[in-house]
């Protein structure tokens, strides 16, 4: 039997498998993302019901688009992040990135994207400069061309001072803002960034969502899930929000704020998510 | 493959060795203070010349203790998310395991070079010729391989790096008496020929004794070196990359 992310609700086991897509390799498409029908069904152990983090979830982004991936803890966000990475296999269902397949035209997927994890994984026993230099050559990096562009980050995220200590030294927050330097040192074409600011003093949460909002200048396309629903109603061109592992709604932040009478994103975003909490869904 | 990232890998895996204490420790300080307190205990007049049996084992000894680094090493990188991360960039797995066997083999040979300059000083006498001792260098290489692949199964099998020094035990008792330092009987040669040890050991004790590198025994215990680390560091990246990497 299978369990809703969540709930009680008893599913069907039948699982369609993932699907081939007619071309697995489209780099002219206008999307960055495209998902289609996404599922994820974590197999519970022996004894244990099996788990549906993402069910069904079906939406697209633009290039150049800021996109928010909104949800309560545990409501699939970073699953969905996983998947769209290559880290998780898709039960079912489609996803491509930059036209690539990510099941089937993963390698070409890892040139063009960054990842920023929500939990800062970082080498402790080498320095700032020394993780990012690692991380720039992993993507075939100049050594010229690191260094160029790692001083740049490093001063707009004010690390510059820290950046030769070794991260062990860390707090949560540097570790946090180098976590998204390696993510960002190729200059990759879709940014994924799972909860950046978490754990960042304001200061330094200001100058990172600054930092990001002006990426949407340079064409990049950032698929960011985040708990500050305020900072994503400013930045955002749109969202979507998750609960269960179901899409509930997609949309601008104006759209949304609109539909649902309400004054802003948060107002949706509680709206939304506590009525399904009050439903009992 | 790509020599790029190969590289990268490489030089963080050294640094890594530099940086951590208990890594320094446990690889290069470890087979040295063993080496001069054997010396020191077993280089007397009296004993013969125990201490020049003593050091073949000694070598093989030092190499052992990689099964529990490798396992520590990528149970730590899995808990702190890295390997998943890494996951993320073009490097391949390929790539990486490339980069942890190099610097394995650089390990193993820095230990024997280490073992060596400090068993002349305390007293060992080898009869090897130069070339003797360079292929000495090339078999310890070899055998540490089969340490990696020990040491990827114990990470595949650990939940975290405290488990993973537990379990390593497993691996690393076994190959240090019945390979090197118990003395070899019928009893014990029953389980010594399943350790790629007991073969390092004992081409190790032909070479230092001045044998003819070529002699059959020398090429048998080669050979077997060669087997073992091979099907051990297959069946070790297989199994890590299986249940390991998650």
């Amino acid at each position: 039997m299978i369990k809703e992310n969540g709930s009680d609700k008893k599913m069907s086991t039948k699982i369609k498998p993932y699907e081939k897509p007619e071309n697995i390799i489209n780099p002219n498409s206008e999307f960055s993302i495209e998902v289609q029908n996404l599922r994820k069904i974590f197999r519970g152990k022996k004894g244990y019901d099996d788990i549906v983090a993402v069910d069904d979830v079906s939406f697209t982004v633009k290039t150049g688009e800021l996109f928010g991936f909104l949800g309560p803890n545990g409501a699939g966000k970073t699953t969905t992040i996983n998947m769209l990475v290559g880290l998780e296999k898709p039960t079912s269902g489609t996803a491509i990135i930059n036209g690539y397949d990510v099941y089937y035209a993963l390698s070409h997927i890892k040139e063009s994207i960054g990842v920023c994890p929500q939990e800062p994984s970082v080498f402790k026993f080498l320095t700032g400069l020394e993780n990012i230099e690692l991380f720039g050559k992993l993507h075939s990096m100049k050594k010229a061309e690191i260094k160029e562009k790692t001083n740049k980050l490093l001063e707009i995220l004010n690390l510059s001072n820290a950046s030769k200590r070794k991260t062990k030294g860390y707090s949560g927050g540097m570790l946090r803002q180098l976590n998204m330097i390696i993510s960002l040192i190729h200059d990759p074409k879709i940014a994924f960034l799972d909860e950046p600011t978490v754990g960042m003093d304001p200061r330094a949460r200001r100058a990172t969502w600054e930092f990001i909002g002006s990426l949407k200048t340079k064409n990049k396309t950032i698929f960011l899930t985040t708990h500050y629903i305020e900072e994503a109603e400013a930045l955002c061109d749109r969202v979507a929000i998750i609960d269960y592992g179901k899409l509930i709604e997609i949309g601008t932040p104006p759209d949304l704020i609109k539909k649902y009478e309400v004054k802003t994103l948060e107002g949706v975003f509680l709206k939304i998510t506590g009525r399904r909490i009050m439903e009992g869904i | 493959m790509n020599t790029q990232r190969i590289l990268a890998l490489l030089k963080m895996e050294l640094l890594k060795l530099v940086r951590e204490p208990a890594y320094l420790f446990l690889m290069l300080l470890f087979p040295a203070v063993l080496t001069i307190t054997f010396g020191f205990a077993f280089n007397d007049p009296e004993l013969g010349s125990t201490f020049n049996i003593m050091v073949p084992g000694l070598f093989a000894y030092a190499c052992i203790f990689i099964i529990m680094t490798v396992s520590q090493s990528f149970t730590e990188l899995r808990e702190q998310g890295v390997l998943r991360r890494l996951n993320t960039t073009p490097m391949s797995s390929s790539d990486f395991m490339m980069s942890n066997l190099l610097s394995n083999m650089i390990l193993s040979m820095l230990q024997v070079l280490i073992v060596f300059a400090l068993a002349l000083l305390v007293g060992f006498k080898s009869n090897s010729e130069i070339l003797g001792i360079l292929f000495a260098f090339l078999l310890m290489a070899l055998f540490s391989l089969s340490s990696v692949g020990l040491g990827l199964i114990t990470a595949s099998i650990s939940k975290n790096a405290g488990i993973a020094t537990g379990i390593s035990f497993i691996f690393i008792l076994p190959q240090m008496f019945f390979g090197t330092f118990l003395p070899m009987t019928s009893n014990t040669r029953v389980i010594a020929v399943f350790m790629p040890s007991y073969y390092a050991t004992d081409a190790l004790t032909s070479i230092f004794g001045g044998a003819n590198l070529l002699s059959v025994n020398i090429l048998i215990d080669f050979a077997f070196i060669a087997i073992f680390s091979i099907v051990i560091v297959i069946l070790g990246i297989i199994i890590f990359k299986k249940y390991g990497n998650k």
